[in-house]
């Protein structure tokens, strides 16, 4: 499934949506969509993912080198992540860079 | 103005790919700029070509030669721009004489697996069938070593405070009664981990994890038809890759970083983690056996050949590594420093290590490099390195092992004694004494200290504790063997029934007999190792050597926690007992006396007074030792100036009760109950004054523990 990458800048985040599977055909489009915001300057950054089917571990690393190029005290945070997803997020270890909720009114 | 990298430009084209000469270091692959160095030893092959694979298709997308001038001494190395790391499986075809006497097997129309591979792909799903006819059945991927360890490092317990637990990824909570979220993975263990903590073990000693196919000679039961696997993993496919299958996200490819979060959750609860390696043999047998990776890359470096080029057998399964080769020997170093640098490993337990010492034609070397550089290499300093001290070509080696002051050792003799005294036996005594503080015998001439010797009664080779007073016989019938394979020599004794009863009577004494054993284990001076499940009475029925089964024989039946919460607790007590108890623990055969008695001591039902003859079937110890010539920490109490701990431990292994009387304790001192398995109701924490302290009725088979506390 291609990706569709939507990116919106709020008031006091910005929030990436995605849409389809990000997977290693996929992941380099995420990852200039993402290099391409002032990642330095990001307090937070939300992406929203109730719509993506299946992350790889390419993916994956597309996010955690966000949050490595944002702020030390910045948040990046998944909303609305699979349980599938998450389970894969939270036995790689890779949750202590990102925090996951089910929706934006609990970010 | 950055300039742009020379080597991250390509200088040549080879099957449509954009190519450079690589570097022949490190082995296998590492990351190029805008690329991937492939780089793969050969001294005899004649000729090598890079095979590339879309992960998961059955064809390569691309064959890619290696041109003469990318051949440096005996390593062919490339750099391949352009390619999706994530997205690639790799392989590697040598062509080279095909002459078997001479030790050669090349086979150009075999894909080879890289044997530093860091990931294995092929095998993903646990328990899903092959495709026998695979051009290239376990692949080798790339991965990265960019897991965040945050300020994670390796824990450096000393041994002899370690209580090491031996388990096996998939049989650990496989069964439904385990409760985890996902049975038999890395993962899953993981979610076991409050328990060990809770239990109060600090090591953690995992059956093989390197990659290995659990269709490996697969075979079904001639009776029941039953599919049996190669379960415990003793025959390395890859020695540098994590079981795919073991992880939960194995099929997304993410192994590496489960396994990474395995240890650094263990490393976070405290506990060590310990590797069984398996570096006598590999998965490849003899002759008759696959091509995977050695045979076909310089078969006759990597395995031990007679002259006629048949395979060297001192492995048991076909094949034997050819450790004392330097190409051997620095895939082995590489292979560890790799674990331990990469994964924060805190030790190994080397699989019939023996092996490692023998020279090209078997022999075994008074001085092996091998060993000599893993105890002396500087990365893995603080790393445990445990030798199983036997091989099944005959060699045993328990205190004599080439330790170069370094290496610990299974101790088989401790197992021996122990059994054999538990069930009784006569003339162990002397043994015994030996045995509980930490082999001196064995490992003082050769300047070695107590926790050289790691103590256990059990282990995953052999019966299970509940089966090792249980049956006097093994019953390997589910192996489809007859019967023949496993062990003979047991010393076992089922306390008057074979396998299940419900006699009271028998069922109660094969309870103490497990708490008989746990204490003695627990209370000897070295490094204890307790089996998975034994402090809850986990039974194989009588199975002694389980390899081959995937089944409720050999998965943890966690309904026995509840059921036998006696012994758990027992155990558990036990362990936090030896953690407060630093006489338990002191690492030295020449330790000072303390304030109260002498370092080591041992008696008889008289105190002061052992009785070693061979009828003999009592024995008491007593450890003691001043808080300021052992580390802090325990529970010491204050004497006038200096803190002493002392631990008595009373064995009575007759089929009679006697009275021991205890060592005088000075004025202003009373000896504490412990643990007394002869108290059938309330076996252990009395932590009440002993009555009358003058000494105690001792129930036959019974073993009781004392502190001395002031008044």
């Amino acid at each position: 499934m291609p990706l569709t990458i939507e990116s919106i800048s709020k008031d006091d985040y910005h929030l990436i949506s995605l849409t389809g599977d990000v997977d290693t055909k996929t992941a380099p489009s995420l990852m200039e969509a993402l290099t391409g915001l002032e990642l330095a300057g990001l307090s937070e950054l939300r992406i929203e993912m109730a719509s993506v089917g299946f992350l790889s571990s390419a993916g994956l690393r597309v996010l955690v080198f966000a949050k490595q190029k944002m702020p030390h005290a910045s948040r990046l945070i998944l909303v609305g992540t699979s349980d599938e997803i998450a389970d894969v997020i939270n036995k790689t270890g890779l949750s202590q860079a990102m925090s996951l909720v089910p929706s934006h009114e609990e970010a | 103005m950055q300039l742009e990298r020379i080597d991250s430009l390509p200088t040549d084209e080879i099957s449509g790919l954009r190519v450079r000469p690589g570097k022949p270091l490190p082995f296998g692959v590492s990351h190029a700029p805008n690329g991937l160095n492939f780089s793969i030893y050969t001294s005899a092959g004649t000729a090598c070509t890079l095979v590339l694979f879309r992960r998961g298709e059955e064809q390569p997308f691309a064959e890619l030669p290696f041109p003469a001038h990318y051949r440096i001494g005996d390593v062919f190395c490339m750099v391949v721009f352009d390619l999706d790391y994530e997205g690639i499986e790799y392989g590697f075809r040598i062509d080279g004489p095909q002459d078997p006497v001479a030790g050669h097997r090349f086979d150009a129309s075999k894909v080879l697996m890289d044997p530093y591979a860091r990931a294995i792909s092929g095998r993903d799903q646990w328990g899903e069938a092959p495709n026998w006819q695979a051009l290239y059945p376990y692949r080798a991927c790339v991965s990265l070593d960019d897991f965040d360890w945050e300020a994670e490092r390796p824990l450096e317990i000393p041994s002899q405070d370690l209580v090491v637990y031996e388990a096996h990824v998939r049989a650990y909570t496989q069964s439904d009664s385990s409760g985890v979220k996902h049975p038999g993975t890395y993962a899953g263990l993981v979610e076991k981990i409050p328990y060990l903590k809770d239990l109060g073990v600090n090591a953690i000693e995992l059956m093989p994890i390197y990659e290995f196919d659990e269709f490996e000679n697969s075979r079904l039961h001639p009776d029941t038809g039953e599919l049996l696997y190669n379960f415990w993993g003793y025959s390395t496919v890859g020695f540098f890759a994590p079981k795919a299958n073991f992880a939960a996200t194995g099929r997304f490819g993410m192994q590496v970083d489960e396994f990474k979060q395995l240890v650094k959750s263990f490393h976070r609860a405290g506990i060590e983690v310990i590797l069984d390696v398996v570096f006598n043999h590999t998965a490849e047998g003899n002759e008759h056996g696959p091509t995977l990776s050695f045979k076909g890359l310089d078969n006759k470096t990597y395995y031990m050949l007679t002259p006629e080029g048949y395979y060297f057998n001192f492995s048991g399964t076909g094949n034997t590594l050819n450790c004392n080769n330097p190409i051997v020997r620095n895939l082995v170093l590489d292979c560890l420093r790799y674990w331990a640098a990469e994964y924060h490993i805190d030790g190994f337990r080397f699989d019939l290590a023996t092996i490692l010492g023998r020279d090209p034609w078997g022999a075994p070397l008074p001085n092996p490099p091998l060993l000599e550089s893993l105890a002396f290499d500087p990365i893995l300093s603080s790393c445990k390195l445990i030798a199983e001290a036997w091989d099944a070509g005959g060699l045993y080696q328990v205190g004599t092992f080439p330790a170069f002051g370094r290496w610990g050792e299974w101790n088989g003799k401790y197992r021996d004694c122990l059994r054999r005294y538990l069930k009784g036996d006569g003339a162990q005594v002397g043994q015994l004494a030996q045995r509980v503080q930490g082999s001196p015998d064995l490992y003082q001439p050769s300047g070695r200290s107590p926790a050289t010797s790691v103590n256990f009664i059990t282990c995953h080779d052999g019966f299970t504790l509940a089966d090792l007073v249980s049956y006097n016989d093994k019953h390997n019938e589910a192996n489809g063997e007859g019967n023949r394979d496993g062990g003979d020599d047991n010393y076992s004794w089922n306390c008057g029934a074979e396998g299940w009863t419900d006699n009271p009577g028998i069922q109660a004494l094969r309870l103490r007999q497990s708490m008989n054993a746990m204490v003695m284990l627990l209370t000897s001076r070295g490094t204890p190792m307790l089996l998975m499940g034994d402090e809850f009475g986990r039974s194989q029925h009588g199975n002694n050597n389980a390899y081959c089964l995937d089944s409720a024989i050999s998965w943890v039946d966690w309904t026995l926690l509840q059921e036998n919460a006696q012994l758990h607790d027992f155990v558990r007590g036990l362990i936090h007992f030896r953690h407060a108890h630093p006489a338990l623990r002191v690492n030295r055969f020449d330790a000072p006396p303390s304030n109260l008695f002498p370092d080591c001591s041992f008696h008889g039902v008289n105190a002061w007074q052992p009785d070693w003859s061979a009828d003999s079937r009592q024995l008491a110890w007593m450890f003691s030792t001043n808080s300021d010539s052992q580390p802090a920490g325990g529970d010491t109490v204050d004497v006038g100036t200096v803190d002493v701990d002392t631990v008595y431990v009373a064995s009575n292994m007759a089929h009679y009760a006697s009275w021991f009387s205890f060592p005088d304790l000075p004025a202003g001192f009373r000896w504490h109950l412990c643990f007394n398995t002869g108290n059938g109701d309330q076996p252990f924490d009395l932590s009440q004054p002993a009555q009358g302290d003058g000494g105690i009725l001792l129930g036959d088979r019974s073993v009781l523990v004392l502190t001395a506390k002031p008044v």
